[in-house]
């Protein structure tokens, strides 16, 4: 990966990680409008790394809700990641727009569906286990991402 | 899902077990309510989950804690089930093969113990994840490329010691493998190789032990737990070429595996190629409503009419050069001139080089991804898929004649046809994916009777499979009869002798130990 990639995807690794949302969301915009017409392959964005996880127990983690979303779920929902681009197509089918496919952009989310979606799992979405995000990550995930009223 | 108790044990017998191992890891780590089961049941499971039920999970953070639950398990005859990550999607993800396991979970355990960039190599934990590592190599600028396979979410060893494959040099992962460590079913700790020797500079360098060379014993295996191993890299090149051409007809695979194996063996093409039919790419662009929406395979008519409207070949051959430029060029030209002998058609070129950007989906440049498992979405619904995988020599004469019969036979069961074969050596891989909804009862049956019809006709033409489904496991060692199942046999005294009770991973690879033996052939797909 060239320096300057490597910047870009730590800037945005970064950003994730800190919560800014507003540029978070511009990011996603700009990843959204990459996004070549329905049909067509999507436009492949350079490889996103998702934050760092804190050492520290797991089970009464330190880490904020922003930077547990990018560790534990930035495999499949980043941009460009697997649940991404189903999410993408979803959303698009539903008449909304193509960056809420990105799941720090959308707004529907409530705390509670996160958590159930992450146990319970979801078409594609396998179930997680409390090994893979511990009760107490979720709760901050859930919390991070759940804008919804 | 319920608990259901491993065969032989009392529910106060389980209870027991369940808070000597919370004394053991921590009671946080020890997870047995209803919807943890279901966290680690087989997501893809062909069928009902509830054929492969785990009583629980347990998840170990370090090699001693590791053998005090092997101990434990061993006190009240709790037989566990070892996973990595427990992401081992198509062949029974983190699911048991014998009801009632208690899943040994060791993705806690994911330190990257060392990353030497110089000698090209790293001591990895059996939790760290393709990405993990990935991730790692980037922050830390080293000059190195890994080799993944379609599923960057698994665990680095784990796939390796499953015998899983990637797509670059390195892609056959289980050769990587150098100096493992292993804890017995007794709990005592061993280190293969060099590593038998406390002080040894070199044992995840040398492929060999002093004596007999145990490495291999444990993977496939239910012989050991892996807790740490050595796993070579690749230097980064400095440049790397991708040929690229469509190859129109399916019987043209003949005459591409032909001209491949010799370049291949000869050096030419150092990695594990990989040549996938038409769907591999048709998946990504949509599902499969949006190109037939009858029910059934796609009929040939239509294929033909897919492949015109989207410039597909029947087969994508993509052949990836890795090193320096000049001799890169010098390969290409011996690569182009062999192919030009068979199709006029130019491949086309696409260069790399050192600190070009690299995209999510080049696995060939050791990029990890999930996103080929998104192929599941081309039936819809709870998307899940299984790959019958038969070894075949790498000539034109095999490769073709499985072609046709696997062709047929999932023809005849009215599926799409999805094939790749990946030539690693003198072999090729040849992995036919299969698609369904898990919640189309009629596709799930008709998956597994088209999955058993493929495992006879294979056996009797004289191909095994590299890998397979939990639910198959037995089925599968059924087919290594010579002398009347003589391997079997062998890896089953060493079982009983290292195991007595039987609690590692009964079943695994159809290996039972005397202590489950009636469970052989039960919980079949």
């Amino acid at each position: 990966m060239s320096r300057r990639a490597m910047e870009a995807a730590l800037a945005l690794a970064l950003l994730v990680g800190l919560g800014a949302c507003k540029v978070v969301k511009d990011k996603g915009n700009e990843a959204a409008q990459d996004q070549a017409p329905p049909g067509g392959p999507p436009t492949l964005p350079a490889y996103q790394m998702r934050a760092e996880m804190a050492s520290g127990d797991r089970l009464h983690t330190s880490m904020d809700g922003a930077a547990l979303f990018s560790n534990r779920c930035g495999a499949c929902h980043l941009a460009g990641g697997m649940g991404t681009n189903l999410l993408t197509k979803q959303q698009m089918a539903a008449g909304r727009p193509p960056q809420m496919g990105l799941l720090v952009n959308r707004d529907d989310l409530t705390a509670d569906y996160v958590k159930s979606v992450v146990r319970m799992g979801k078409a594609a979405m396998p179930r997680q286990t409390r090994v893979d995000v511990t009760d107490a990550e979720l709760d901050k995930i859930a919390a991070y991402l759940g804008k919804g009223k | 899902m319920e608990l259901t108790l491993p065969p032989g044990l009392s529910p106060q017998g389980f209870d027991a077990a369940v808070k000597a191992l919370q004394g053991a890891v921590g009671a946080g780590w020890v997870l047995t309510s209803d919807q943890d089961r279901d966290a680690y049941a087989d997501i893809y499971a062909p069928g009902p989950e509830t054929l492969w039920p785990a009583s629980g999970a347990v998840a170990p953070g370090t090699v001693e804690e590791v053998q005090a639950v092997v101990r434990l398990a061993n006190e009240h005859k709790l037989p566990l089930w070892t996973v990595a990550r427990g992401k081992n999607l198509g062949y029974g993800t983190a699911a048991p093969r014998m009801p009632g396991c208690m899943v040994l979970d060791l993705g806690r355990m994911n330190a990257i113990v060392e990353l030497d960039p110089e000698l090209g190599y790293c001591v990895i934990e059996p939790g760290v994840g393709f990405i993990d590592l990935y991730e790692r190599i980037q922050r830390d600028k080293l000059p190195l490329m890994m080799s993944v396979p379609g599923n960057g979410w698994g665990s680095v060893l784990g796939n390796a010691l499953d015998h899983g494959i990637g797509y670059t040099p390195y892609g056959l992962h289980a050769k990587n493998l150098c100096g493992l460590e292993v804890v017995l079913p007794d709990g005592d700790l061993v280190r293969t190789g060099l590593g038998a020797m406390g002080n040894n500079h070199a044992w995840n360098l040398f492929p060999f032990g002093y004596g007999p060379t145990w490495d291999l014993m444990f993977s496939q295996s239910n012989l050991g737990v892996v807790t740490k191993a050595g796993m070579w890299l690749m230097p980064e090149p400095e440049t790397s070429l991708e040929l690229n051409l469509d190859i129109p007809e399916a019987e043209d695979i003949e005459w591409v595996i032909d001209t491949l194996a010799p370049l291949k063996l000869g050096g030419i093409i150092d990695q594990s190629i990989f040549i996938p039919s038409w769907l591999g790419k048709m998946v990504i662009l949509g599902q499969r409503k949006d190109f037939w929406d009858k029910p059934g395979a796609i009929p040939d008519w239509r294929v033909a009419e897919l492949l015109k409207e989207h410039k597909l070949g029947y087969w994508k051959v993509q052949i990836r050069l890795y090193g320096d430029e000049t001799v890169n060029k010098a390969k290409a030209q011996v690569v182009q001139a062999a192919f030009r002998k068979h199709i006029d058609t130019p491949m086309e070129e696409v260069w790399w080089r050192k600190g070009d950007p690299t995209n999510i989906m080049d696995t060939t440049l050791g990029v990890p991804s999930a996103v080929p498992l998104q192929m599941g979405d081309w039936v819809g619904g709870r998307s899940a898929h299984m790959g019958f995988s038969p070894v075949v020599p790498a000539t034109g004469k095999h490769v073709v004649g499985q072609l046709r019969r696997s062709r047929k036979i999932i023809s005849d069961h009215d599926v799409d046809f999805y094939a790749s074969f990946t030539m690693g050596g003198r072999f090729c891989n040849n992995v036919n994916m299969l698609m369904y909804d898990r919640d189309n009862e009629a596709q799930v049956t008709g998956i597994k009777k088209l999955f058993n019809a493929l495992i006879a006709d294979a056996a009797a033409a004289g191909y095994a499979e590299y890998r397979t489904h939990i639910g198959w496991m037995d089925p599968i060692a059924d087919t290594f009869d010579f002398n009347n199942h003589a391997m079997r046999r062998m890896t089953e005294k060493v079982k009983d002798a290292l195991d007595p009770n039987g609690i590692l991973s009964p079943g695994k690879q159809g290996i039972w130990p005397s202590a489950y033996a009636a469970q052989r052939g039960k919980a079949l797909a």
